[in-house]
Formats: structure tokens, C-alpha cells, sequence
């Protein structure tokens, strides 16, 4: 299973790096290649500098729990989690990117979720609760 | 600075169909938009005919070309939709204005018409494919999880009491008791009901969402000049800017600051184009796509410091006629019903005419904002004549 099989429309689809280096089992973010700036979202050119290139740069999957939210309703395009509910989303600012935030599922007991916890996240290869996508999952420190 | 909008136009008629259940509506999504733009004509005593310009936003499916042979359109001089989802709307009157006001079309229309089609959740195609993967892929599907995150950081990193979005829902359903025409008319809702719904998603309670209705409403804009020869209130657009400042868009949850609704920007523009602040607003009308975000765009637009929400947001003041700032006077779209907002619109013009349900005496100023934490957002601002 590849997320390239059955992609997911709807983004501005700059972030195919953050998803095969998922898939590799990597975290890897976007610097301008100009200017050193962290651009997350991923885009297409610096806003900034103006530079088109950027550094896919490699980061240990570490962080603090920006925000979270318990989803209690399994909704329509994400009934591959039906079973899950309730289930904990996270909003993670990465550890070294300068606030960049990544989404993911929180793992394992949740006693001590609070905003500016420290989690530390796994990375699994692509499947059908991701939407055949590899995924990132954090779990409280 | 003042706009060159600023009261060059007026809303002269609005339309409403009944709302209905989702995916009960007795007419398919089209003619319930015609109904709507009809009964608006009507009420302004314009033939429908002499639309010449619609105007919508987001994912509106009735372009106005689809809808001139019902309407016996004599020419369509201008059609446009405002970017965004329900965050556009208060921006769809300020683009019908910019298209009198530049001579480029006389009477406008601004609508929005839902009914489920069958096997389609709404919110399924509201959502316009422009869900990111690194939502779908983690289990966010849609905007009220998406709101939940923001709202949590509200009350759990900036400290604004959860209270305030019990009030917000309160107040709702208590204007709605007066307005027959609303989904949550003889329904009963306290403190109780409230802490008892079911959470959808945290912090997110069953009645801090809305729910969509099927149905359509409309608002018909013409020149000032021709307004005044028309009714006898016309609600004048006083400003309605649309946008989004650095920092804000569609950034996958990256926003800053995060648990704001986006309109800080858009708010400065308003009251400035306006000429008025918030304390000259009589009454408000305020998307809550779920109350929290409600509560952001009442922070947003300077009704109170973040350090006085609890004091400020609470029920007594949100309700008419007596409140500090009376919001959602037909029940908005928690209890009055959810047509992605655009029975705020309509809403606000009543106080401008005096005819709601839930009236505030005298009101002169009417705001109406957008939804809230949309990717761009919009307000606007209706006046009296007296407020020109």
C-alpha cells in the first residue's frame, strides 16, 4: 500500500516530500533553500525571499500538544476510524521548526492531555484508517 | 478613510422560503432559489426580471445563468461568487455593491439555496473538495473538528471561559421562541439540554452546533437613488469587506493566531470604512458555525477585551430587547436554522426595518459577520438612513 494509489485531492499539494518522506518512515519538513525560513504548510515559492527550492529537512517526530480535540462522531470521509471513536486528535508544534503544527492521532492513554504537553510521535507505514496514507501518531511523554 | 461604497447601496427586498429538515425539503435546491430571489423581488416591488446581477458564495450551484428563464432575465449584466465557504457571505453584499455602485449592474441578488441531494451530506459537498490530506489522513474531516481545535485553545490557552458559549447558544434559542418560523420555535433548551447533548467534538457539544436546514434565502441590493424610491427602510450597506491578513488562510491548522476567527483584519476595514465602532452596533447577527467560533468573532471585532468576555458574553447582554448587544434575534443558525448563514443577512435587514421578531427598538446599526474561521471571512454593515 502506497498513498500514491488513491491520493487525496483538496490541498494545495506542494507537501508530496512530507508524505513519501513519511512513507520512508521519516519526518522531514520544508526550509527555503533561500532563506532558511520553515514554510509549513508546504508551497511553492517563498513568500518571503522568493526562492522556489527548499531543503526537505529531516526532524526527530517531538513536540508539544499545540491544541487537541475528542472526535465523538464517526463523520463521513473518515469512517475508517468509525471504530475508534472516541478517538483524540492532536495539533503538535514540532519540536525545532520554528511553530510549524502537524496533525495526528494521539495513541495510548490520554490522562495528562493538556495544551504545551510533550509528545513524541510514531510513524506508520500507509493504512486503511489513514486512508491508505503513512501517518504520524503521537503519544504523551 | 471612508468607502466609496459606503451607503451607495441598499438592501430592498428579502426572501425566505420555510426551512426545512435536512433532506426534506418539498422542492429541489433550484427552485427553492428562485422562490427566495421571487419573494425578495416581490417584497422590494422589483419584477424578477430586472435582476441583472447574482451574486452568491463558496459552493452556490445556481449561477445565475441556470436561473434566467424562470426569472424572465432580460440580460445578466454581472454574476460572480466570493471565495471561501459561509465566510463570504457579508463580502457577497459588498461585491453586489461594487457592481451597482461601478454601474456594471442595477439590481443585484444574493442567495443561497440548500436541499440534500439524495445520498450526499451536505457538508460533503460544502466542503468543496478543498479538505487537505493532512486533515483526512488523521481524522478531521470536517469544520466543526477543525473548529473544536481552535476553540480549545481559546478556553484551555487564553483562558475565555467556556460560559460564554452556553450564552451564545442561550440566547439563540430564547429569540427563537419568538420567531415561528424557527426550527427550534417551541423547543425547549436550558442549561440542562445544553450539558446533556452529546459531545460531537470536544469541546464541541450536539447544541453548540449547527445543523443544516433545507431551504434558500435571498436579498435584493439596488443604488441608494433608487432604494429610497422603492421602500419606505431600505438597510443600507454601510461596508462589507472581505479577506484574510498574513498569517491567515488555508494553512492546515498552522494560523496565527490560532484561536482567533480571522477577522481581525476584516474588522479594522470595517469600522473604518464605516466610520462607526463596535459600542455604535445596535444589534448583531453573528455565524456560529459552532458557538466558540461565535465567541471569536465577537472578540475579533472588538466588543470586548478577551479579559472581559466572561463579564460581557453572557445572556442578558446577548439578548433583545433589553441586552448590551443583542445577537441572533431570529435564532440564528443554531435555532432559527442553517443555511450556511444566509438568514443572518436577512435577519439584519428586518432590524433595520424594524419587523423582527426579536426587535431592538430603534436599531440603526446592524452588523452581520461571516463565518467564522474560514480561510477568508467577511462583515458587513447595515445602516438606517439616520446612520448615512
Amino acid at each position: 500500500m502506497t498513498y500514491r494509489d488513491h491520493p487525496i485531492s483538496g490541498g494545495i499539494a506542494a507537501d508530496e516530500a512530507y508524505w513519501a518522506a513519511l512513507e520512508a518512515g521519516e519526518l522531514r519538513l520544508p526550509r527555503c533553500a533561500g532563506c532558511g525560513r520553515w514554510t509549513w504548510p508546504a508551497h511553492w515559492r517563498c513568500g518571503r525571499c522568493g526562492s522556489w527550492e527548499f531543503d526537505w529537512t529531516r526532524l526527530d517526530p517531538a513536540g508539544s500538544v499545540y491544541s487537541w480535540t475528542r472526535t465523538w462522531y464517526a463523520f463521513d470521509r473518515t469512517k475508517e476510524r468509525a471504530a475508534d471513536v472516541p478517538y483524540v486528535v492532536v495539533l503538535v508544534e514540532v519540536d525545532g521548526a520554528d511553530g510549524a503544527r502537524v496533525l495526528g492521532v494521539l495513541a495510548g492513554d490520554d490522562a495528562g492531555l493538556k495544551i504545551g504537553a510533550a509528545v513524541t510521535g510514531t510513524i506508520l507505514p500507509p493504512d486503511e484508517k489513514a486512508k491508505g496514507y503513512p501517518s504520524l501518531v503521537w503519544s504523551l511523554v | 478613510m471612508t468607502s466609496p461604497l459606503r451607503g451607495a447601496t441598499a438592501v430592498v427586498g428579502i426572501g425566505q422560503t420555510p426551512l426545512h429538515k435536512r433532506g426534506s425539503a418539498p422542492d429541489p435546491e433550484m427552485k427553492l432559489c428562485l422562490r427566495a430571489i421571487v419573494a425578495a423581488c416581490e417584497d422590494a416591488g422589483i419584477s424578477p426580471g430586472d435582476v441583472d446581477g447574482f451574486v452568491s458564495y463558496g459552493s452556490e450551484r445556481h449561477d445565475g445563468q441556470k436561473l434566467m428563464p424562470a426569472l424572465g432575465t432580460r440580460e445578466l449584466r454581472f454574476g460572480a461568487l466570493v471565495w471561501g465557504h459561509g465566510g463570504g457571505i457579508p463580502g457577497a453584499l459588498g461585491l453586489a455593491a461594487s457592481a451597482i455602485v461601478t454601474g456594471q449592474a442595477e439590481v443585484v441578488a444574493v442567495y443561497r439555496s440548500l436541499a440534500e441531494n439524495a445520498g450526499a451530506r451536505l457538508r460533503v459537498a460544502v466542503a468543496q473538495d478543498d479538505t487537505a490530506a493532512q486533515y483526512l489522513v488523521n481524522g478531521i474531516d470536517g469544520p466543526v473538528q477543525i473548529c473544536a481545535l481552535r476553540t480549545q485553545r481559546m478556553l484551555e490557552a487564553d483562558g475565555i471561559p467556556r460560559s460564554t458559549m452556553f450564552a451564545l447558544a442561550r440566547a439563540a434559542y430564547h429569540h427563537a421562541q419568538r420567531n415561528p418560523d424557527a426550527v427550534a420555535y417551541g423547543r425547549t433548551f436550558d442549561e440542562t439540554v445544553y450539558e446533556e447533548s452529546r459531545f460531537v467534538a470536544e469541546p464541541y457539544r450536539l447544541h453548540d452546533c449547527s445543523r443544516e436546514n433545507d431551504g434558500a434565502a435571498a436579498v435584493v441590493l439596488t443604488s441608494a437613488q433608487r432604494a429610497a424610491d422603492l421602500v419606505d427602510r431600505p438597510a443600507y450597506l454601510l461596508s462589507a469587506p472581505t479577506g484574510a491578513a498574513a498569517g491567515w488562510g488555508p494553512l492546515e491548522e498552522n494560523h496565527r493566531p490560532y484561536s482567533s476567527s480571522g477577522f481581525e483584519a476584516v474588522a479594522r476595514r470595517l469600522w473604518r470604512e464605516s466610520g462607526y465602532g463596535p459600542a455604535d452596533v445596535d444589534v448583531a447577527q453573528i455565524y456560529e458555525n459552532a458557538t466558540g467560533m461565535g465567541v471569536a468573532a465577537l472578540l475579533d471585532h472588538g466588543f470586548c477585551a478577551p479579559g472581559e468576555a466572561g463579564a460581557f458574553i453572557t445572556f442578558e447582554n446577548l439578548i433583545a430587547p433589553t441586552g448590551r448587544l443583542p445577537v441572533n434575534t431570529s435564532g440564528g443558525n443554531l435555532a432559527e436554522g442553517f443555511l450556511h448563514g444566509m438568514t443572518l443577512v436577512t435577519e439584519a435587514v428586518r432590524q433595520i426595518r424594524g419587523t423582527s421578531t426579536n426587535q431592538v427598538p430603534g436599531a440603526g446599526l446592524s452588523l452581520m459577520t461571516g463565518g467564522p474561521g474560514d480561510s477568508v471571512v467577511s462583515s458587513a454593515l447595515l445602516g438606517s438612513a439616520a446612520t448615512l
